[in-house]
């Protein structure tokens, strides 16, 4: 079927309706109430176009193509009226955005700013309706705010199907609410606050701590259940902020659920282990990771295969799980190599929409990287190995995602029974320092600071790459992997002033020239 | 650079214009010794000189009438500030009216260029320059100024008020 939008003439399938060809065409219309993940409703009224040969403006969203349709929301007639239709939306809409969390991402605001009727002629007071309503444990409510589109109450009828929200009250003084005795609690009430088009659902846990144009985002893998969603992480110098759903048609449409949204907290630097510590025959030292990683390769080195044992959690990419179990398998001879289920009992549990009982995002990768590298080892040839003395030196690679692990504590006991722990990872844990003999707790790099493949419970690969670095001397698995088989890292040859097109007999200069006025500033 | 030589005759008369220089500078010592207040010069720091009120001088953060911080920590100074010398930190106020407000509040002044656009970007009329210039201090001075300095220091006499309350503004529906 072919329609004209503003003039291109593009190829869109039966049954498409105006706006979904013009996301398509690429041109921009605003809206605020439609969404492709819920059903058309048409109250904002925003998405005019006009239509050849209909004296009257149309909305987009509830409208279909027709063969041969002429469409365009360019002319004056549609500038017009979005122009009274915006301006009756902020008839009772307050002048909130310096407090308001959407400030910056506001639709309501870039709409004012290139349709604003600047001069106003409303001459009545603004209604005011509530202002700071606490809807439930995620989120607060501003009903001022609120420009009735209705997406939040769809969203909890046709998504998380829970109807806590409604419309009450009549004209304007129509407000969001909760039904009475209802708040509004559920394990996917944060998506609310991401489709609300203006600022009147506010997350709690992300209120007022930064304004959105000191973020920077990218984009990642949850690694909070093996649903493996495609998300959003927005940070900056000071740490990470928020995480927010990215589209991904094939794992989790639109949405994710409260629990992916907290995962950014482990990651920030307060959560983290900063520096390497090592305690052989009770002297504790501390250094950065590689030394420890070096140091503990002594021990490896001089051990027997068959004392020496790797326990592995479902929470590291697989190029990371390839290059430890090849070590150990090539390098060590061992094959003693266990994975640490936290939950076994619940691994299928599925709540019909996200969530998935199965809390690591790897499990299918590691158990591939094991078959091939024919691992058969149970956790009970563990429990013996150590009760029995014959294993001596473990290297764990723990969790992430603590919270998880509900027998965290239990195994770290378990596990003290050796003679020589190598524990490596990201997330501080007081069970940790209940370890005794020989420890090495070595800090690694959480999902978001290193490149990698998950692979979720359908097995679909998801490859994602870095978003930036919180722990800087932390290493990866891989990285660890060579240091506790005594090699070298590999760094990649920095290239740092030297553009990439260089001729190859260009002479490069053996180091930076220094700026002498910065370097040999006295006091002032 | 190259050395010039004015060889003309006109160069040689150069008598005339120093004794015309010394004549004005008699003369102002003459008067000044005659008529010593309407000296030009100030006794600085006993004398001080004062600014028009419209001298961008030292930040004043406002109050509002019942004395508590104007801000609402909406950080559009610190994004517009080209010294990067504000930092805010915002929470949230037990007053739903007020809804946000700094916790803290600071003002790198050393970085600082008074260059007013923290006064210019604000919303709602909270930071202001003000005509206080001179604030010396040795290295072990308090040159980062936070809420307390800004908008309670002694000689703003409890604080500066903003021209609309928050409560008149809402009762009015703006």
């Amino acid at each position: 079927m072919k329609v004209t939008i503003n003039g291109k003439e593009i190829e869109v399938k039966e049954g498409t309706s105006i706006i979904e060809a013009m996301q398509q065409s690429g041109d921009r219309i605003a809206h605020y109430c439609w969404h492709p993940g819920l059903s058309v409703a048409g109250v904002c009224r925003l998405c005019m176009v006009e239509i050849e040969g209909n004296p009257r403006v149309q909305i987009a969203c509830n409208t279909m193509c027709t063969e041969g349709m002429k469409v365009n929301n360019t002319s004056e007639k549609v500038r017009d009226a979005v122009k009274w239709g915006l301006d009756f939306h902020l008839i009772n809409h307050p002048l909130d955005c310096p407090i308001c969390d959407q400030a910056g991402e506001c639709g309501l605001q870039d709409q004012y700013m290139e349709y604003g009727k600047y001069d106003p002629e409303m001459a009545e007071a603004k209604v005011k309706k509530h202002k700071v309503v606490d809807l439930g444990p995620t989120v607060v409510l501003d009903s001022e705010r609120c420009i009735l589109c209705s997406r939040c109450v769809r969203f909890t009828e046709e998504v998380s199907k829970t109807n806590e929200l409604g419309i009450f009250n009549r004209g304007d003084r129509s407000e969001i609410g909760t039904h009475e005795g209802v708040e509004l609690n559920n394990k996917y009430s944060m998506n609310t606050v991401d489709i609300c088009p203006v600022g009147a659902l506010t997350s709690k846990d992300f209120r007022f701590r930064q304004r959105v144009w000191y973020l920077k985002d990218a984009e990642t893998v949850c690694n909070g259940c093996s649903t493996g969603c495609s998300v959003k992480t927005y940070y900056n110098k000071e740490g990470f902020f928020r995480v927010k759903p990215v589209y991904n048609e094939q794992v989790n449409g639109y949405w994710m659920c409260d629990e992916g949204r907290d995962l950014y907290k482990f990651v920030n630097k307060d959560a983290r282990i900063l520096k390497a510590t090592v305690r052989v025959n009770g002297v504790q030292t501390e250094m950065t990771a590689g030394a420890a990683a070096k140091a503990a390769n002594e021990v490896l080195k001089s051990a027997s295969a068959d004392s020496l044992a790797l326990v592995l959690t479902a929470q590291y990419t697989v190029e990371e799980f390839d290059a430890i179990v090849s070590t150990f398998v090539n390098e060590f001879k061992s094959k003693k190599i266990y994975f640490w289920i936290n939950n076994k009992e619940n691994f299928d549990s599925f709540d019909g929409l996200l969530l998935r009982g199965d809390k690591n995002p790897n499990t299918k990768g590691l158990l591939k990287v094991l078959e091939k590298h024919g691992i058969t080892a149970t956790w009970n040839d563990l429990s013996s190995g150590l009760s029995s003395g014959a294993v001596k030196t473990v290297v764990v690679a723990g969790p992430e995602n603590q919270v998880v692990f509900p027998d965290f504590a239990d195994r770290v006991r378990e596990i003290s029974k050796a003679q020589n722990v190598i524990w490596m990872q990201a997330g501080k844990n007081e069970a940790l320092s209940g370890l005794t003999g020989n420890v090495w707790i070595i800090p690694t790099k959480s999902y978001v600071e290193k490149d990698g493949t998950f692979i979720n419970h359908a097995g679909l690969e998801q490859k994602f790459k870095k978003v930036t670095t919180v722990v800087s001397e932390a290493l990866t698995l891989t990285e660890a992997a060579l240091l506790l088989a005594g090699k070298n890292l590999v760094m990649p040859t920095p290239t740092p002033f030297m553009p990439t097109n260089q001729r190859s007999d260009q002479v490069t200069l053996e180091a930076r020239k220094k700026n002498e006025f910065v370097f040999r500033r006295g006091s002032l | 650079m190259s050395v010039m030589q004015n060889n003309s005759e006109k160069a040689k008369w150069y008598l005339p214009g120093i004794l015309g220089g010394m004549g004005i500078t008699m003369k102002h010592l003459v008067k000044n010794l005659l008529n010593r207040k309407k000296m030009m010069t100030l006794n600085y720091p006993e004398e001080k000189y004062e600014y028009s009120p419209r001298f961008k001088g030292n930040h004043v953060l406002t109050v509002k009438k019942d004395g508590s911080l104007r801000c609402t920590a909406c950080m559009l100074c610190a994004t517009n500030c080209p010294a990067e010398c504000i930092k805010i930190t915002a929470a949230e106020h037990n007053d739903p009216h007020v809804e946000k407000y700094p916790i803290s509040y600071e003002i790198d002044i050393l970085r600082c260029v008074f260059c007013g656009y923290c006064e210019e970007a604000c919303p709602v009329d909270a930071i202001r320059l003000g005509p206080e210039w001179q604030t010396p201090a040795v290295n072990g001075g308090n040159f980062i100024y936070d809420i307390n300095h800004l908008a309670y220091r002694p000689n703003l006499k409890g604080g500066i008020q903003t021209h609309v309350d928050d409560e008149e503004r809402n009762k009015s529906g703006i």
